[in-house]
């Protein structure tokens, strides 16, 4: 593409997005963009490999594109990150410890589903349409069209349950899929060449004991697509994915890259960008749960054991209750109830916990101040 | 079957000479959360029910509106696994969101039919969530909210109307 058609189609790009965003205040009308031929549909990529960056711009052309009678695909893929369900439990998914210490970034995004793991070697493609124009099953189509014309031997299905199914057992896709008013989207996993034991290191549960309503991920075996077709190059898949999606919607779009992070574009996509970084977002949204799990103690001088019994209740994402039923010659009752009461209000977050117990072992010393110390220690392995 | 028994049961209810309008309305609204399924085939007992294009429906019940999804939604939507509610006390215009109800992979939004605060949740839906799709008129209510302005009600459709609305998009 010469640099003059790449600009005319990033403006067009441009003028398409923005004409619900700016309907208010733009003198343009919006009728001229539905008589302009090529309007019908986008095809986008995104230049960011930031989680919460392109989360937030699938919320943006959510919120502000016209989708009535326009179909927009958007491509992107993240740097390590694992990504949550609206209504699922961080604690019981991932293993939050583990991804720490790989600096892999937790989100939540807002569509329903399971839990998956993104890297650079897995393609997300968000397909949005009107309500009405929502298809799953069609979208998914374009997937293993465009897969079947790449690569004829490769034997790829689509199940009722939306995922995609290589040789009838591998899941190289998932889906999930978000309705609002007038709009929806429906995105999916592709993995290509995605690192399999990180993904399988980081979607275990973090904490035992855990009760809770929220919906949970089914585990399935993966294959990256690499493994069976070991010459399909990442270029290659991302242009049979955008001419395939052309040919099933009767569309001609050329591939545009777009930067979720230019807010003369995308106005207000920062502020939703901070929104879904937040902890509140992030964990706070957990549905309400409980806790309770049984903590080995041992002290080495003198030396002795026990085990503690420790049960909380966790509403958005912070402890509303919690109740710690320990051998009195462990520890003081007085001890283990201002133990348990400094954790109320306080986010189920080991870190926090952590600050709220070390104003409480400073007050003690000796015998009591170890004992302490093994007892708060296990609280904080138990909260991931 | 339960139509004709509860027809006679209201006759009886009846001084011969001297019906009470407020015994006959009191009567029905018993019945209408006793008996759902007679309630969404029969124009009559569901005359207080109130639609959205958005296909929930509010009720009002002692100046408390009672909210839910229409069958055609729960039809649309799949088997519910889990339903995110909002707390109580919290502030709502009309379309705004409020929640949302996830199926199979898909979180769907759900829309305040009126303005007004949310006085009170429906708890048995945390541990069953599948209640919205088996009695969506009834024990599937999703939350009860105040009404703040009484006029929003006349711009919802009653039930003829939403069969209707039904039916063109079908």
């Amino acid at each position: 593409m010469s640099e003059s058609t790449m600009m005319s189609q990033v403006r067009r790009t441009f003028s398409l997005l923005n004409q619900r965003a700016c309907s208010s205040s733009c003198s343009r009308s919006s009728s001229s963009f539905f008589t302009d031929s090529d309007s019908a549909g986008l095809v986008l990529q995104s230049h960011s490999t930031d989680v919460y960056q392109n989360l937030a711009l699938e919320d943006w052309i959510d919120a502000n594109v016209d989708l009535q009678g326009r179909g927009v695909l958007l491509l992107w893929r993240n740097r390590p990150a694992v990504v949550i369900g609206r209504h699922q439990n961080p604690w019981t998914e991932c293993n939050l410890p583990a991804m720490r210490r790989a600096g892999i970034p937790l989100a939540r995004r807002r569509s329903g589903g399971g839990t998956v793991f993104h890297d650079l070697g897995n393609l997300n493609l968000t397909f949005f349409a009107s309500k009405k124009a929502y298809d799953r099953q069609r979208n998914l189509k374009v997937v293993t069209d465009a897969l079947r014309r790449l690569r004829p031997g490769l034997d790829v299905q689509a199940t009722d349950r939306f995922d995609i199914l290589l040789n009838g057992r591998y899941k190289i896709s998932g889906t999930a899929s978000r309705l609002s008013r007038k709009s929806s989207y429906h995105h999916c996993t592709l993995l290509h060449s995605a690192d399999r034991s990180t993904l399988s290191s980081v979607l275990r549960p973090s904490c035992p004991g855990i009760q809770s309503n929220a919906t949970p991920s089914v585990p399935s075996p993966v294959a990256n697509l690499l493994d069976h077709a070991p010459s399909l190059q990442w270029e290659e898949l991302l242009g049979a994915l955008v001419q395939q999606y052309n040919t099933e919607f009767d569309l001609h779009s050329a591939l545009t890259v777009i930067d979720p992070t230019n807010e003369s574009m995308f106005p207000g996509v920062g502020e939703m960008e901070v929104e879904l970084r937040s902890w509140d977002w992030t964990f706070g949204k957990t549905p309400k749960f409980t806790m309770e799990t049984q903590l080995e103690l041992t002290n080495e001088q003198p030396p002795a054991c026990c085990s503690a019994r420790l049960q909380m209740e966790v509403k958005n994402g912070r402890i509303e209750s919690c109740h710690l039923d320990i051998p009195v010659d462990w520890l003081p009752v007085r001890l283990s109830g201002e133990l348990s009461s400094v954790l109320i209000g306080e986010r189920f977050c080991p870190h926090r916990a952590a600050a709220a117990f070390s104003a409480l072992m400073r007050s003690e010393s000796g015998a009591t101040h170890t004992r302490l110390h093994r007892l708060c220690d296990a609280i904080l392995t138990v909260m991931g | 079957m339960a139509m004709r028994a509860a027809l006679r049961c209201l006759s009886a209810n009846f001084s011969p000479r001297l019906p009470q309008l407020s015994q006959v309305s009191a009567t029905r609204l018993q019945w209408r959360s006793g008996s759902p399924r007679t309630l969404s085939t029969s124009s009559v007992l569901s005359a207080a029910l109130k639609f959205t294009d958005k296909h929930e429906w509010v009720q009002v019940e002692g100046g408390v509106g009672i909210v839910g999804i229409s069958n055609y939604a729960q039809e649309a939507l799949g088997d519910v696994v889990y339903c995110g509610l909002p707390e109580v006390g919290q502030k709502l215009e009309q379309m705004d969101e409020f929640g949302a109800l996830e199926s199979v992979k898909a979180a769907s939004e759900l829309y305040s039919p009126l303005t007004g605060e949310v006085t009170e949740v429906n708890t048995e839906l945390a541990e069953n969530p599948g209640l919205v799709n088996k009695d969506c008129y009834a024990k599937g209510w999703i939350i009860k909210m105040t009404i703040e302005k009484p006029e929003e009600l006349d711009g919802l459709m009653d039930q003829a109307a939403y069969d209707k609305f039904v039916k063109s998009l079908e």
